[in-house]
Formats: C-alpha cells, sequence, structure tokens
C-alpha cells in the first residue's frame, strides 16, 4: 500500500541527495582534480556572498512582513463574520493566482511608472521613471513584494482557519472578564495560533532562501542581466548551465538543502508542532 | 523489507518502460537523414522554407528557442548525452564555447563547406575563425552605425559628424533644445562606444589568455568624451527600450541622432509601437572615427551565427543545412530576413529591398556596409557570460547614475573574476 | 516561491461554529472604523493587480501606453490578440495549454493516490520503520521542492527521462504534505473501532481501506487535489529545468519562453517584426492565471472553512 509512495520518496527524496553528493565531487575548468574542492569554490565564487546578501535583505524583508501582516489580516478578519468575511477572504486569495512568469509581468506593469494603475502614487512619491525603480538595490524590495503579495493571501486564509478551531468557551470567558476585542486578539488569540505562526515562518524563510523564478525572469526578460545570479539558486543554475561545473552546482544545492533539511528537524523536534503526530516518542 | 523491494522494482518497471517509449522516437525514418534545426523566433521562416526546399530528400525538423539560450541547452544534452540538434542558431560566444574541448559540441567546418562560400563571407565570418578553423557560419552582421534625424538636423542646422569629437560637440548643441543625442543605458555603450574604441575587454593575445584592461587608454578615453556629454543631459543613461525613455524622448521624435546597430532602424526607430519616427526623416551615417585608420571601427550588438553539432548522424547535411541558412537567396529576398546578412551574395540582394525603403530619409545601406567591413576585432568571442555581465553590471550602474569610469570598472572586474572559471588566464594590464 | 503547498497542517481541537461578534463600546467604533479601512484596503491591493490584468488585452499596444490603467478598450482586442499569440511558433500556445492540462491531471491523480495509500498504511497498518518513514516524510515535507531541482535534473539525466513529460509528472507527484495531510486524518477522523471490525470480519488490509477508509476521505481527496494542483499548474523551476523542447513545455515555462523571444517585453531580444505585443503577453499570462484563479473561487468552500480543520473532519 505503501509502496508507490515509497518509491517516489526514495526515487526523488533520496536517490537526489545522493546524486547531488556524488556529482559534486566532479572535476570542472577550474578544479580538475575534482572533490571537496568544488564545496569551497562554490563558498569563493565572487557571486556567492553578493548573493548570499540579497537572498539575506530578501529574507529580512520579506520574513517579518508575511508573519506581521498575515497574523494581523487574520486577527482582523476573523472580527468579521458573514458575507463581508467571505468575500474578503476571496479577495485575498486572488494574487495567489498570479505567480511565476504572471506574477513577474503583472508587477512589471504595476511599477512601471508610466503604464501602472498606481501612477499617481508613484508620481506623488516623485518615482517618474523605471529606472528609479527596477536598480539593483531596489530588487529585494520588488522581490520581497512579488513573493509577499503571492503568498500572503493564502496563508491569510489558512491563519483564520487556526483561528476557527479556537474553543468558543475561551472567548466567552474572556468577554465575561470584560477584554475588549483588542485584548482578546492580543492577549488570547495570537498566543493560541503562535505555533501555526512560527511553523509557516519556517516555511515561508525555507521558500525564500530558494527564491529562483522572479530574478530569473526579469534577468531573462524585461531587464536583461539585471538581476543574474542575483539569488544563490540562479548561482546555482549558472554553475550548471552556464560555466559547466556541475560539480559546483550540486555542492552548492546541497549546502542549501542542508541548511534547510537543519531547519525542518528543529521544527520537528523542538517545536510542539508535531505533538501526538505519532513522530515523538512519549 | 518487502514493501521495499517491490516499490524499488516499481520504480525500476516503470523507469526502464519509460525510457523505452521515449528512446523510439529518436530514430531516423526511412534512410532520409534527418536534420535538427534549432533557430530562434526571427529565423523560423528561413527554417521553413529549407523545409520545404528539402520535401522528400530529407527530413528537416525545426526546433524554436531563444537565442539567449543556446548553451544552457547544449550543456544540458551534453549532460544527458542525447538529443543534441544537428545545427544550432546562437552567438559567437556560443560557439567559443561549444568547441571547448569540455564541451565538444562544435563540428569543425573547415572541410565540410566549400572554400566558396567561405570567400564569399569574406571577413564578415572572422567571428566564427577560431585558432585557423572555422567552428561556424556568421548568419547577419548587427555592426553599429550613427542614425540621426535629418529633420532634427536641418532645424538646428547641424552638420554629421564624422570624428568623436565632432560627435561630442555636436551633441553639446543639443543641450537646451530638448533633443537627445540616444541612450546609452543598455549593451549599445560597449557596442557603440567602447567596442569601437578599441577598449579590451575580452581580447586574446593568445590562446586561453584573455585580456581585460580598463586602464588602458583606448577605454579611459571613452569615459572622458561621454561623461560631460551624460552629465550635460544630451545623452540619456536609460536604455533604449526603457518605457520613460521611449514616452518622454523617442516617441516626441526629440532623438536628434543615436549610435545604433544595423537592425535600429527597422526594429526600434520606425515600429509604432517602439519609438514610432515617422517616415522620411531618419537618416544613417558612418561611425565617426576615434582617430585616423586603422582608429575608425565599428562596433558590433548582437549578429547571430550557426553552428553544426559533431554529433551530427548526417556531418554534410547538417552542415549543408546551416550553408543554406546563411547564405541562399530566398533567406537573403523574404520579407522576413530581420538584419543584414553576413554572406556577400546574399547581402548584395538584401541591399537592393532596404536601399527602396520609402521609410527612410536617404539610403541607410551605404553606411551599414561600411562599418560591416570595419568591426573592432579587438574583443573576441569568449567562453563566459560576456554579455550578460553587460547587463548585470555595465548597464545596471550606468542606470543607477554611477560614474562611467566606476561602471566600467565594476564591470571589468567581474569579467576578470568570470574569466578563470572558463579555464582562461587573465592579464588585467 | 511559496505556494499553497506548504499550508499547515492543523491538528483540529474543535469544530467551532464561528464565534459571536464581540460586543461594540462607544470608543470601540473609531478602532472597528480602523479595521474595516484596513481590511478593505488590503483586499483592494488584492484584486487591483488581477482586475488590470483583465483589461488589460482589451486594450492595443498604443492604449496600454497612453490611456488611462483601467480603461477598457474593446472585446474585439481579446480575440485579436489570441489570433496573434497563435501566430507564435504554429500555435504552440496551445500545446501548451494542453501539456500543463494533461501533466496537471497525471500529477494530480498520481501523487493524490499515493499519498492516500502512503498515509492510511502509515495510519492503520502495521508497517516497518513507521516513526522513520514519518519523520523522512516531515523533512521532505518542510524542504521546498525548489532546493531539489538541479539533484533530479541531474538524475532524471542519467535515467535517460530527460525532456519527456514523464520527468516533470514523477518528480512532481512525489507528494510528501499529502501523505501527512492523509496520516493525520486517517489516525485521527475515523475511528479506529471502524477498521477493527472490518478486520474481525476478515477483511484484508486492502479490502479495508477499500470499503471503510476509502468512502470516508472525499473530502480529503478534494483538499489534496486542491493543493496539488495549484501546485503543479504554476509550477516552474523544475519544468523549466527537466524540458529541452518546446512540444513539451508546460504553460509557465512557454510563457517564459514568450517573454524571453519577443520583443514586446525586451526589443533587445532580437531583430524581429513581431505581432507579440504587451497586450499578447498580458493574454497569455491571463491564460495561466485564470485557471487557478477559478479553482481558488471554487474550492473557497474548502478554504472557508478554515483550509484544513473543517474539511478534514467533514
Amino acid at each position: 500500500m505503501i509502496a508507490p509512495y515509497l518509491a517516489l520518496l526514495i526515487a526523488f527524496g533520496v536517490v537526489p541527495i545522493i546524486v547531488a553528493a556524488v556529482t559534486s565531487m566532479e572535476p570542472s575548468a577550474l578544479n580538475p582534480g575534482g572533490g571537496p574542492l568544488n564545496y569551497l569554490q562554490a563558498l569563493q565564487d565572487f557571486r556567492f556572498l553578493p548573493a548570499l546578501g540579497n537572498v539575506g535583505v530578501f529574507l529580512l524583508l520579506y520574513v517579518p512582513t508575511m508573519l506581521i501582516v498575515v497574523a494581523g489580516m487574520s486577527l482582523l478578519l476573523d472580527t468579521v463574520r458573514g458575507r463581508w468575511n467571505v468575500s474578503l477572504r476571496l479577495a485575498y486569495i486572488v494574487p495567489a493566482s498570479l505567480t511565476g512568469a504572471s506574477a513577474v509581468l503583472v508587477w512589471y506593469f504595476l511599477l512601471e511608472p508610466t503604464l501602472s494603475p498606481y501612477q499617481d502614487i508613484l508620481r506623488a512619491l516623485g518615482i517618474t521613471q523605471g529606472g528609479q525603480i527596477w536598480r539593483s538595490e531596489n530588487l529585494a524590495w520588488i522581490f520581497a513584494l512579488m513573493a509577499f503579495f503571492t503568498g500572503a493571501g493564502n496563508w491569510i486564509v489558512v491563519q483564520y482557519g487556526s483561528l476557527q478551531s479556537i474553543s468558543e468557551d475561551i472567548l466567552e470567558a474572556a468577554r465575561i472578564d470584560g477584554a475588549n476585542a483588542w485584548q482578546i486578539g492580543w492577549h488570547i488569540k495570537l498566543p493560541l495560533i503562535q505555533k501555526y505562526i512560527v511553523y509557516m515562518g519556517i516555511l515561508v524563510f525555507a521558500a525564500g532562501l530558494q527564491v529562483f523564478v522572479e530574478p530569473q525572469l526579469i534577468s531573462s526578460s524585461v531587464y536583461p542581466g539585471l538581476a543574474a545570479n542575483w539569488s544563490l539558486n540562479q548561482l546555482s543554475y549558472s554553475f550548471a548551465f552556464q560555466s559547466n561545473n556541475l560539480g559546483g552546482a550540486a555542492a552548492l544545492s546541497l549546502m542549501l538543502l542542508i541548511v534547510c533539511i537543519v531547519g525542518a528537524v528543529f521544527v520537528i523536534f523542538r517545536t510542539d508542532f508535531f505533538e501526538g503526530s505519532g513522530v515523538k516518542e512519549k | 523489507m518487502k514493501r521495499l523491494v517491490i516499490g524499488i522494482v516499481a520504480v525500476a518497471a516503470m523507469t526502464l518502460s519509460l525510457a523505452a517509449c521515449s528512446g523510439t522516437t529518436n530514430t531516423a525514418s526511412g534512410g532520409k537523414p534527418t536534420v535538427t534545426l534549432w533557430v530562434d523566433t526571427p529565423r523560423v521562416p528561413q527554417a521553413k522554407a529549407y523545409q520545404k526546399l528539402m520535401a522528400g530528400k530529407q527530413n528537416i525538423k525545426i526546433e524554436v528557442i531563444s537565442q539567449a539560450d543556446a548553451q544552457t541547452k547544449i550543456a544540458l544534452h551534453n549532460r544527458t548525452k542525447s538529443g543534441w540538434p544537428d545545427v544550432i542558431f546562437g552567438s559567437a560566444p556560443d560557439t567559443a564555447q561549444f568547441l571547448d574541448p569540455s564541451n565538444g559540441f562544435a563540428a569543425d567546418l573547415t572541410k565540410l563547406v566549400s572554400k566558396k562560400i567561405f570567400d564569399g563571407f569574406g571577413a564578415a565570418n572572422s567571428d566564427c575563425k577560431f585558432d585557423g578553423k572555422y567552428y561556424c557560419l556568421k548568419n547577419d552582421l548587427a555592426n553599429t552605425v550613427l542614425w540621426y534625424n535629418t529633420k532634427v538636423f536641418k532645424e538646428l542646422n547641424l552638420t554629421v559628424p564624422k570624428t568623436m569629437d565632432e560627435f561630442a560637440a555636436t551633441a553639446l548643441k543639443l543641450r537646451g533644445t530638448g533633443y537627445s543625442a540616444g541612450a546609452i543605458g543598455d549593451q549599445n555603450y560597449y557596442a557603440s562606444f567602447l567596442q569601437p574604441s578599441g577598449c579590451p575587454l575580452a581580447a586574446m593575445p593568445k590562446k586561453n589568455t584573455v585580456r581585460i584592461a580598463p586602464s588602458d587608454p583606448k577605454c579611459t578615453r571613452v569615459a572622458e568624451l561621454v561623461q560631460p556629454l551624460l552629465d550635460a543631459g544630451v545623452v540619456d543613461k536609460r536604455s533604449n527600450f526603457d518605457a520613460g525613455f521611449i514616452k518622454d524622448v523617442a516617441q516626441k521624435d526629440k532623438v536628434a541622432m543615436t549610435f545604433g546597430p544595423s537592425w535600429f532602424g527597422d526594429f526600434v526607430i520606425k515600429p509604432a509601437a517602439s519609438w514610432g519616427v515617422p517616415a522620411g526623416e531618419i537618416a544613417a551615417a558612418n561611425m565617426p572615427a576615434w582617430g585616423s585608420k586603422p582608429d575608425n571601427m565599428s562596433g558590433a550588438w548582437g549578429g547571430g551565427v550557426f553552428t553544426v553539432s559533431a554529433h551530427a548522424k548526417f556531418p554534410q547535411a547538417a552542415a549543408d543545412a546551416a550553408v543554406w541558412m546563411t547564405t541562399s537567396d530566398a533567406m537573403a529576398t523574404a520579407d522576413t530576413t530581420p538584419t543584414f546578412p553576413a554572406y556577400g551574395p546574399a547581402n548584395k540582394l538584401w541591399e537592393k529591398r532596404i536601399s527602396a525603403d520609402p521609410y527612410y530619409a536617404s539610403n541607410p545601406y551605404p553606411a551599414m556596409a561600411a562599418g560591416a567591413n570595419n568591426i573592432s576585432q579587438v574583443d573576441r568571442p569568449v567562453r563566459f557570460a560576456f554579455n550578460a555581465q553587460i547587463g548585470s553590471a555595465l548597464q545596471v550602474d550606468i542606470n543607477s547614475g554611477k560614474s562611467l569610469e566606476a561602471a566600467l570598472n565594476s564591470f571589468a572586474d567581474s569579467l576578470q573574476k568570470l574569466a578563470p572559471s572558463s579555464g582562461y588566464t587573465v592579464i588585467s594590464k | 516561491m511559496t505556494s499553497i503547498l506548504e499550508a499547515e497542517p492543523i491538528i483540529n481541537r474543535s469544530a467551532s461554529k464561528g464565534h459571536l461578534p464581540e460586543k461594540l463600546t462607544a470608543a470601540g467604533r473609531v478602532g472597528r472604523t480602523g479595521v474595516w479601512v484596513m481590511l478593505l484596503v488590503y483586499g483592494l491591493l488584492s484584486v487591483v493587480p488581477m482586475v488590470w490584468l483583465l483589461i488589460a488585452p482589451s486594450k492595443t499596444a498604443a492604449q496600454l501606453n497612453n490611456d488611462a490603467p483601467f480603461s477598457f478598450g474593446s472585446f474585439a482586442n481579446y480575440g485579436s490578440a489570441w489570433e496573434h499569440l497563435l501566430t507564435f511558433q504554429d500555435g504552440v500556445l496551445v500545446r501548451w495549454l494542453l501539456n500543463s492540462v494533461v501533466y496537471t491531471v497525471a500529477i494530480v491523480l498520481l501523487s493524490c493516490v499515493s499519498a492516500i495509500l502512503a498515509g492510511y498504511a502509515l495510519a492503520v497498518t502495521a508497517i516497518p520503520f513507521k516513526r522513520t518513514l514519518l519523520i523522512t516524510t516531515l523533512v521532505a515535507m518542510i524542504i521546498p521542492p525548489v532546493a531539489l531541482v538541479i539533484p533530479l535534473f541531474i538524475e532524471i539525466s542519467n535515467a535517460q527521462l530527460f525532456d519527456t513529460p514523464a520527468a516533470v509528472i514523477l518528480t512532481s507527484s512525489f507528494y510528501p504534505f499529502g501523505v501527512f495531510l492523509a496520516y493525520i486524518y486517517f489516525s485521527t477522523s475515523i475511528p479506529k473501532e471502524l477498521y477493527e471490525a472490518a478486520k474481525v470480519d476478515g477483511a484484508g488490509e486492502f479490502a479495508t481501506f477499500w470499503r471503510i477508509a476509502l468512502p470516508l476521505s472525499k473530502g480529503l481527496f478534494g483538499m489534496l487535489a486542491f493543493f496539488s494542483f495549484s501546485a503543479s499548474w504554476v509550477n516552474f523551476f523544475l519544468p523549466y529545468v527537466l524540458l529541452g523542447s518546446a512540444e513539451n513545455f508546460t504553460l509557465p515555462v512557454g510563457l517564459g519562453v514568450l517573454f524571453s523571444s519577443t520583443p514586446a517585453l525586451n526589443p533587445g531580444n532580437g531583430a524581429q517584426q513581431s505581432v507579440i505585443g504587451r497586450p499578447e503577453i498580458a493574454l497569455a499570462g491571463l491564460i495561466l492565471a485564470i485557471p487557478i484563479l477559478i479553482v481558488f473561487l471554487l474550492s473557497s468552500r474548502l478554504l472557508v472553512r478554515g483550509v484544513l480543520s473543517g474539511s478534514v473532519k467533514s
């Protein structure tokens, strides 16, 4: 019964890691002897630190914004009932359908002052040229914005869902004690969904670390080269398919993967999120 | 444990059966040679014409790729060791990569293609010559010329500059008139300024050695000349394709003159959705000279090549396809042939068409042809991502308002760091 | 980047029917207004890009540049933009659309079936290494799929599967999140006694699953399919790397090609006279976005019930 899944797990979960480990020892033009030197060279590549910096800034912008806005909006949403609640939730998940290629397209138009629906706002901010927006120091902001709108809506709805599972008795008790809506939200609801928020933070972080589509598409279309090798995954892609250095690419991928696995193991064993799911020994 | 075994067997079986399926699709059909062409969108009509021509004799398969993807795609297939195209359209740096032993995709064409064809190309095929052997055929030349607006020149009483100093002086006369001497914030600064000046950024004094020397006088003189124009606002730091530049300057017919490749006229200046400059205004002139001969070169922005696969099952048929794609009369006279053909005889036919185009105020062909025979050969096609770095270093810095000197230095610095990973020794002085 | 696939499983604690609105004091009214303003502004921000994308193809390239952003062109322009798109590589766009549909359907089926079976096996049957399998599944669930792309490419190319539909379908059908969801469902939502009773009647593991568990897991299947669909429909990096020829591309990958090989967004990408301009590109983006929007809206009941908690229970 478990065979089909087990086959997939082994074939596409475990084997790739082994393959990557083997490949990461392959020789390249830079490292004709092959071996662990690939790891060092990947880290020493002149594009590595900038890419790490880019992704770092991106994560610093993206993860906290997600956490705060998603928690805030789902709490606000929880105070509204009825048809309005349904309509708002539907509205919030609309941007989630604009991902990857269509997200890049839409955001190019939204941020181009000569075409944007927000052009009046942009002008009021003194932005009249695309060049004022599409420059390297702004990229982390732009990609964070894209990623935020793609992901936030779904998460708001999900966290709203977790708020629904809070027992009515607890809230009623708080009301009887004279707590107002704000106090209930801050002191009761938020702590109760805290671990879901933490869990979301880790997933969002792991996904953000792997940012690829947006910078890649911007660089291959609208602004050639603007965000080339901007993220760690793009660098790994460049190693593999532009520098003929699959060894370096595998090494870099593997290092990123290890960061993610460490994060995953942390969530499983150091948080109580999966408590009662049969993972931890009692 | 039993389930584990079953699972592994299941995956193995699935893999095998799928591999078997995909294996059968690749075989040649019934003795007729099959030639697979990978071309970009503008080259599709010529490929289809060839397909029609060869119907019944050869199987011509066409696959459309984006030119920028050529290296990536070949790298993928080098890994899978199958599925290569027989002929691929790309750029000369792609060929430089393909002929490297670590890649091994490019076939030596010196013997597969007749001497008559190579003679017909003349110097136009020089990008394809590596260590005395030909590894590709040049499709088109994209050398730069000086595009200027005759109406504006008349209105302001300007004369067409013959030297770069005159260019700078003419540009400065535009100050305060609202007219522009072009935008440089894209590949234009390299192709129309640095390259014609002979600034060594990918020079190859010997095999596998690349000279990247931004402090060379032929580099520094460019910034010295252009920076004041940029500061005076007569040269634009934006890209020629920037929506703001197009809306504020180009579509208002405010570009008095601009350097640009030979395809600028038909594809950037003329189309209504682009600059939309009205008919009867635009003409092309020779590139102004930095010094006297041989210091009067043009640059190149684009210009594709066809490379033939060393893995081709039918090497002669593949080479013939590449020859046809670059030299046939049909290619040269088709409405869809976009740019200046590199092959001499084909170019003559193409000349007829562009010379008769009523859009231009005067025939732009002589200037295109003059530049085509005079493209700077200082920088050579290299294996590392030279053009991509123009985008991510040079262009980005110019757009964001950094000085041209700083922009060039950071660009050169990135090239110096990139070159060794493709097996080059770097000379930086 | 962040896909809905990463939504967390909420282990439901109490099925609440929704809270009563909190009572408003006079001072609370000001705050109340603030809440509404924020909710509505955020809703507006969410909808504007989609609205813009919906009307963009109604305009010509010149109208897009010069008219007010939310002005409507004409319905005829949708038609002509579509015709123009069809000229791109002999209508390869239709092929991409078809591929996307076929791959997605195959992925949804394979991933959901394997996930439900595995979730059931983990929850109900006695299998060796259960805990190891669970932990591996959790780790795999938290790792973003993108992390494995380059290693998967190496593996797939070694297996001679590069540039085959199978490459994308098989790799995308690995669905640890679904397995975990199914596992939670089968271990908490269906009373153990039901399984026991079936076994007492002499039914084998598979028969028990077929007769008892499957009929009760329609809601579960719907939800697994929803997440699986929304992840695979928009997936870019994996098919981008695993597919080589245009005839095998999916819509998102093809759209990337459309962006980079037509002058609509980048006139410098090759001199060519192309009818594919910005309205056409916008229409292509819309074609990618609309199916997922429809699925989202249709699944709204699923989402409204509080993505996981509500529907798992029902």
